[in-house]
């Protein structure tokens, strides 16, 4: 029996040759939809091992397909967007997809998200989380780079901690700020993008080229190793 | 009580007189001394007019006749030369006082219309001044209702609205065309009203129309730069379309054609160029749709706290590799800004980009971020040919290539959507002229307070 399939849902034939095309030759199955009911039925019939959603379709919206998805399964939902559109993708991040690529995207990148996104399905978080030269430490709250202790705001360890139990993974305002200031949102959650600036000022060698923390332009933040 | 104080003010001025009278009897003759009673009458006359010039012309004669003319204490006269004397004085009295009075009258009328024309001339001056009526007309009306002698008046344009007792209103119509009313919380003098109104009336007039049309020249202006804009956008385009799509083709039918003897080297050119077009493709549209926001004012912001040094790794970030050529310098005590975070991203972007498109590969790109006087102020510099010669107002208007520079690729938008999307967040950019080689650009945006971290 052959792996599940990726299942590509566009409305564009052109856009759907090419990524079938791509996803075979890096030896993937591929299925392909151009609806969301067709993209539903398809998947509910034999469930996919990953999703690549277009965030526009002809019958509904790619944020209430991924909603329904994410109802039942499991399987990362990467989102394809172009620029424009950028209120309906967080919408989709928000509804439980794990990623995006704007379109026009490269390939490479495309496979990148794709393989980093079926990776992380079993992730378990263990008490000391390494990272780079970073060895963050869940249990005594404590961040060390090459061997040396970080000191870190309560804040700044929170947002730390959040990003490394996520190692890889974007997450978005809204669940940065659920996660690490709760829901009733204090006033200085509004500086989250500032409190990002002064954590880079402590774990990166240049804080305006980031290598750990990246910024998604109008989505969120991603944490990555940058040594894989 | 005005009256009263009248009444014995000029009963005073009469016992005044007949008292220094009395004094200089002893040395002069007593006829003569009648005369000094002008001195009661006279700025009586002046100040309060004829209606009380000719009682105190009267009652000085009496107190003469009664105190110095014998028989004394009483108003019989022994003397008929005295009758005479008398009758001359009251004569006299009677004609100064009436002289007086009307030149006095004159002079108040005098006043009254050099305050009317002066209030017309200001009135013309605050119109012309300013570019819009309603912003006017309050203190226009004050000093209408001030010169009328009203204590309180509003104007309103167009408005037929009744007024509310104890408001009394006033048409301001100028030939035949009601332009509007003037309200006053009291009644006043209509003969006055009657003569300033007109007038006012008038400018006012003058002032809506000239109003009017200026904003349709200016409607017309908008829709004329538009359509030019719009012209030089269809034939930017087509051409910088064009180009990418012409290198795209070129390599995907060269990589086609099995007639062609291709070596990896020259296949994996093809590709970087269809890759490469691609991107460049893509920003162009990019950069399009954010110019056409702008232009229908759809580019509203939406204002989060960031760090410069946030937005700026973005920018870099999306500049990829050529931006290895941009050296950071910035201070540490940077405050936060309160931005659209994208559309500032973008201007960095832009600046950075034209900076190192219009400079040498060998020579660096300084960006510098500072604060100053409230604002953060973050300047590009590029080493390149500068913008001497460049028309530095059109240097932000899109397809400006800035002169000569146009020999260096790209649309010419860049710096219209910087300029616009700063603009749109309460920031400005403009061109350094003080530079001497190279060019710089400055933008400087207000700082937003910097949070205090409570401790947990």
């Amino acid at each position: 029996m052959t792996a599940p399939p990726i299942l590509v849902v566009d409305d564009e034939p052109q856009i759907l040759r090419a990524l079938e095309t791509t996803l075979r030759g890096a030896g993937y199955t591929v299925t392909t939809a151009a609806t969301g009911e067709e993209a539903l039925t398809l998947a509910s019939v034999r469930p996919p091992q990953a999703v690549i959603l277009d965030l526009v379709l002809p019958d509904r919206s790619g944020v209430e397909v991924c909603r329904e998805l994410r109802g039942w399964t499991e399987a990362p939902v990467l989102i394809l967007s172009v620029v424009g559109e950028e209120r309906e993708k967080v919408a989709a991040l928000d509804a439980g997809a794990d990623d995006y690529v704007t379109k026009p995207f490269g390939v490479d990148e495309l496979l990148a998200r794709l393989r980093a996104a079926l990776r992380r399905v079993s992730d378990t978080a263990e008490p000391v989380i390494r990272i780079g030269e970073l060895e963050i430490d869940l249990d005594k709250a404590a961040v060390r780079q090459n061997g040396e202790l970080v000191r870190l705001t309560p804040n700044e360890f929170a947002l730390l901690r959040l990003f490394a139990v996520n190692e890889g993974r974007l997450l978005t305002h809204r669940r940065i700020l659920r996660e690490v200031w709760g829901l009733a949102y204090q006033a200085e959650s509004h500086y989250l993008h500032v409190y990002v600036s002064q954590l880079r000022r402590k774990i990166e060698r240049d804080s305006a080229r980031p290598r750990f923390l990246l910024t998604e332009p109008g989505a969120g933040y991603r944490l990555v190793d940058p040594e894989s | 009580m005005k009256t009263a104080l009248r009444i014995l003010s000029s009963l005073a001025a009469v016992a005044i007189v007949t008292a220094v009278i009395y004094a200089l009897e002893p040395i002069a003759p007593i006829l003569s001394l009648g005369v000094l009673y002008l001195f009661a009458v006279m700025p009586v006359a002046v100040l309060w007019g004829l209606p009380y010039a000719l009682p105190v012309s009267v009652a000085s004669m009496l107190a003469f006749n009664w105190f110095f003319l014998p028989p004394r204490h009483t108003f019989e006269l022994s003397d008929s030369e005295n009758w005479v004397a008398l009758a001359v004085y009251l004569a006299t009295a009677v004609v100064v006082s009436g002289l007086a009075a009307r030149s006095r009258r004159r002079e108040v009328e005098a006043e009254r219309r050099a305050e009317e024309a002066s209030l017309l001339a200001e009135v013309s001056s605050a119109l012309l001044e300013s570019a819009h009526v309603q912003d006017e007309l309050r203190a226009i009306a004050g000093r209408v209702a001030h010169v009328l002698g009203a204590e309180r008046g509003r104007i309103e344009l167009d408005s037929l609205r009744r007024p509310d007792p104890p408001e009394s209103s006033y048409d301001l119509v100028a030939g035949s065309r009601a332009v509007g009313r003037l309200y006053l919380k009291d009644e006043v003098d209509a003969q006055i009203a009657g003569r300033l109104l007109p007038g006012l009336a008038s400018l006012l007039a003058v002032a809506v129309d000239r109003e009017r049309l200026g904003r349709r020249a200016l409607e017309a202006e908008t829709l004329r730069r538009s359509d030019a804009t719009k012209t030089a956008i269809l034939r930017a385009v087509s051409h910088d379309l064009r180009s990418p799509l012409t290198a795209i083709r070129a390599a995907t039918e060269g990589l086609g054609n099995p007639g062609l003897d291709l070596t990896a080297t020259d296949q994996a050119a093809l590709l970087a160029t269809i890759e490469d077009e691609s991107k460049r493709l893509d920003s162009l549209v990019s950069n399009l749709l954010d110019l056409s926001r702008l232009e229908v004012g759809a580019a509203e912001p939406r204002p989060e706290f960031w760090t410069v040094e946030g937005l700026l790794g973005q920018a870099l970030a999306e500049l990829g590799p050529p931006a290895d050529r941009v050296s950071v310098v910035l201070a540490d005590d940077l405050p936060p800004i309160y931005v659209d975070g994208a559309q500032i991203e973008r201007v960095l972007v832009n600046l950075l980009e034209n900076a190192l498109k219009f400079s040498s590969s060998t020579d660096p790109v300084e960006l510098s971020g500072e604060s100053r006087e409230g604002d953060v102020v973050v300047r590009v510099f590029d080493r390149g040919p500068g913008l001497g010669g460049v028309n530095l107002e059109r240097l932000f208007e899109p397809f400006e290539r800035g002169g000569d520079r146009a020999a260096g690729r790209g649309t010419g938008l860049g710096l219209a959507i910087a300029k616009g999307f700063a603009e749109a967040n309460g920031a400005r950019l403009w061109a350094d002229q003080a530079v001497s080689e190279g060019a710089c650009l400055v933008l400087s945006i207000p700082a937003a307070p910097a949070p205090v971290e409570s401790r947990a």
